[in-house]
């Protein structure tokens, strides 16, 4: 038994250094009005060794998996692993030592479908989206950057980031999840550094229509009118005197 | 005099503009509320920031007009951060238990103990007679009581309720009250509000957000600042300041007319001294009220050992509110709960303002004005004085956007170290000048606690602070661009202004 530890402790720096390493994990993800997602994974690897490597995906249900871009002779496959759902890539021999993995999928629902019991009150406006992304690393590779951008569906923005972790470090400059704008869309990206295993990173998002309720428009006009007319007496020369 | 009743009553409208401005105050606060709503969705900003910023705006008008008292636009507010989504309902009312508004209210009791006993009377009378031939001096005294003060008690709360029914009384003694404020009352009360602000940036322990700047410096810049390094940077810049309105003030902003520079009293400065002089001896409810303030300024000022003695820190709330307990104390204390005066508008007011820019804060609305402002400049390649100016007026006006020093420290600081990092810059050269004007939150009656306090005397209105507010900063502005040119130079911490990085 103590040789066989020892073994183990000779043998893993050993492992370790011939690991493939995932320099960054970048997920861009289209969601439109009904619900459904199309994502583009892109993996930068260092450090490539032929054989299996495993990286977890942070949806759990993915459709149409599809490599895009990849060196000759990779193949991908979906399987659960420690109960995520996971991808295994099979790298070839000769596999380059840098390599950048892209692949896309589908995701059929990718807002929180909130089913209400009867008599229970709604957290949410009517029209109202929840997204909810969870990543958890749950493989013995770091991942060095893991990043996801969402792009809004067209007619509705960030109402707010109700959750965002974890919480920004010293060192970090600006918050974990920036709302931002690319292609006419408002965007929201998540972003964690140096995930070991282990170590996760999520976000809650409320979004709503883009268009405001015309309602505070006819308020707010009609008050101030009403004010105009109501309150004239402050500007009149001769002012009524106040009761003393 | 012997009254220190903080009204609820809005002031009246004195000139035209002032009645126009009332007038247009209502419709021009919701006009902008509604462009704000309206606007398209800016890249970086939630629906909840954006509709902060226009509740904030509406805000900011009605508190600047006052078509409403201050304290039920402050209602108003807070009814329309729930309505709009911009914060829940228990963020929006857990403010009026903030520590803040604990330390306000409790303050007050101590300070209706200082007017009961007239132990108030007294040392304004005295302060008169010694410093009080002149109002000048008079202000002048206040500036160094201020200076005094801000090493030993880094509350800036507290040091303004402990000096506050000083400055109501000599208020009254050269005739401004809050029925008729008048030029020498405004000075009295600007020029403590930026002192007690300003002059805590005199060394590094004078707020706690001054410490939050230090520590970033260190673990992102990678620069130790020591107590002394900050001293001999951030001091004369503060002082220097000071003095100059303290000139300026009296000079340009609110002029004092000749009967207003000597006491008002009948009888004039002879009968101040023949008042002090009939006071007698200290009465024992004075040795009373002197050893119960005492009590609680000493755990102010020792707030560092509490832990070490006690085995507990007693924050400065905590301090006012065991002065508090005794003075309330059946028998043995000094008040009745009904002879406490307490102002509760006022108290309505901070919880609004607070609301509000916690909301601008806690949404995002603030950090990304900041953002806007620093990303619109391209500061690379321009000399180091350009971006020196440009980083230093950002910090000092920045002050307008959000109420809290600590989280204006917390998205600042970082953003200035990692913009000097990009531009090859020492981060110790833009971070430690900006850390200065950290503790410059004199704008606005919201911009501090101090402010909110002072505010409810009713002697200047929300465009009197935001004048003397604006003038304080621009002098600050230049006065640290001229240091930075010159004695930070000397000293190392900045390059030459026409340096040019690689």
């Amino acid at each position: 038994m103590t040789l066989m530890r020892l073994l183990l402790i000779m043998l893993l720096p050993a492992a370790l250094a011939a690991a493939t390493k995932i320099e960054s994990y970048a997920v861009q993800l289209h969601a439109t009005q009904e619900g459904q997602g199309q994502g583009t994974v892109t993996l930068s690897l260092s450090d490539c060794t032929p054989g299996m490597l495993v990286v977890p995906l942070g949806f759990s249900a993915p459709e149409a998996l599809k490599i895009e871009e990849s060196p000759v002779g990779v193949k991908l496959e979906l399987g659960p692993r420690n109960g995520m759902t996971s991808l295994h890539f099979h790298f070839p021999e000769g596999m380059p030592a840098k390599a950048i993995l892209r692949f896309s999928f589908a995701v059929k629902q990718v807002f929180q479908v909130l089913q209400l019991a009867p008599g229970e009150k709604s957290t949410l406006p009517k029209g109202s989206r929840l997204f909810r992304h969870a990543f958890v690393n749950t493989q013995e590779t770091p991942i060095g950057t893991y990043r996801l951008e969402l792009l809004l569906p067209e007619g509705f923005m960030a109402q707010a980031v109700r959750e965002q972790l974890p919480k920004p470090k010293k060192h970090e400059v600006g918050p974990r999840v920036l709302l931002s704008k690319a292609a006419g869309h408002q965007t929201a990206t998540l972003q964690f550094t140096d995930l070991h295993q282990g170590d996760d990173t999520s976000m809650v998002l409320e979004l709503v229509p883009t268009q405001r309720s015309i309602g505070w428009l006819l308020a707010g006009l009609l008050l101030a009118g009403l004010y105009l007319v109501k309150f004239k007496d402050l500007i009149a020369k001769s002012r009524p005197v106040p009761a003393a | 005099m012997e009254k220190m009743t903080l009204s609820s009553k809005t002031r009246e409208a004195q000139s035209p503009t002032e009645r126009w401005m009332r007038y247009l105050g209502f419709p021009g606060g919701i006009l902008l509320f509604l462009i704000i709503l309206f606007l398209p969705p800016g890249a970086g900003l939630s629906a909840s920031a954006q509709s902060g910023a226009a509740c904030f705006a509406l805000a900011l008008v009605w508190w600047v007009t006052e078509p409403f008292p201050t304290y039920v636009t402050s209602l108003v507010l807070m009814l329309l951060l729930l309505v709009t989504r911009t914060s829940n309902a228990k963020a929006i009312m857990d403010v009026l238990g903030m520590e803040v508004i604990w330390l306000n209210l409790l303050a007050f009791i101590l300070s209706s103990m200082l007017v009961k006993t007239r132990l108030a009377k007294r040392m304004a009378l005295w302060l008169v007679v010694r410093f009080g031939h002149k109002a000048t001096w008079a202000l002048l005294a206040f500036l160094v009581l201020q200076l005094v003060l801000a090493p030993l008690i880094p509350a800036t709360a507290a040091r303004c309720v402990m000096t506050l029914p000083l400055m109501i009384v000599v208020a009254t003694i050269y005739g401004s009250t809050e029925a008729t404020p008048n030029a020498f009352g405004k000075n009295l009360m600007l020029l403590n509000l930026a002192c007690i602000s300003v002059l805590s940036s005199v060394t590094m322990t004078g707020s706690s957000a001054n410490l939050i700047a230090v520590g970033l410096i260190q673990n992102m810049g990678g620069h130790r600042v020591y107590y002394m390094d900050w001293m001999r940077v951030g001091a004369p810049v503060a002082i220097l300041t000071m003095v100059l309105m303290w000139l300026l003030g009296q000079k340009l902003l609110f002029r004092m007319k000749p009967e207003e520079q000597v006491p008002q009293v009948e009888g004039g400065l002879d009968l101040v001294r023949r008042q002090y002089e009939a006071m007698g001896p200290l009465g024992f409810q004075e040795k009373k009220a002197i050893a119960i303030f005492g009590l609680v300024l000493f755990l102010w000022m020792t707030d560092i050992f509490h832990m070490r003695w006690f085995g507990v820190e007693i924050s400065a709330p905590f301090a006012a509110l065991l002065g508090a307990v005794i003075v309330l104390f059946p028998r043995w204390g000094i008040l009745s709960w009904a002879e406490a005066d307490i102002p509760w508008h006022l108290l309505i007011f901070s919880a609004g303002a607070y609301a509000g820019g916690l909301a601008l804060d806690d949404t995002g609305a603030a950090e990304w004005g900041v953002r806007m402002l620093f990303g619109g400049m391209n500061l690379k390649g321009v000399p180091f004085g350009v971006t020196y100016t440009v980083v230093i007026s950002v910090m000092m006006y920045s002050h307008l956007l959000t109420t809290s020093k600590t989280v204006r420290t917390l998205i600042m600081i970082p953003i200035i170290i990692t913009l000097a990092k990009a531009l090859g810059w020492n981060p110790l050269s833009l971070a430690l000048p900006a850390a200065l004007c950290i503790d410059w939150v004199v704008g606005l009656p919201i911009s501090g606690k101090p402010n909110v306090v002072l505010f409810s005397t009713n002697q200047f209105t929300v465009s009197d602070n935001f004048k003397y507010g604006m003038m304080t900063c621009t002098i600050g502005v230049l006065i640290l661009v001229l240091s930075g040119a010159t004695w930070f130079h000397w000293l190392g911490i900045t390059p030459s202004f026409w340096a040019v990085a690689p």
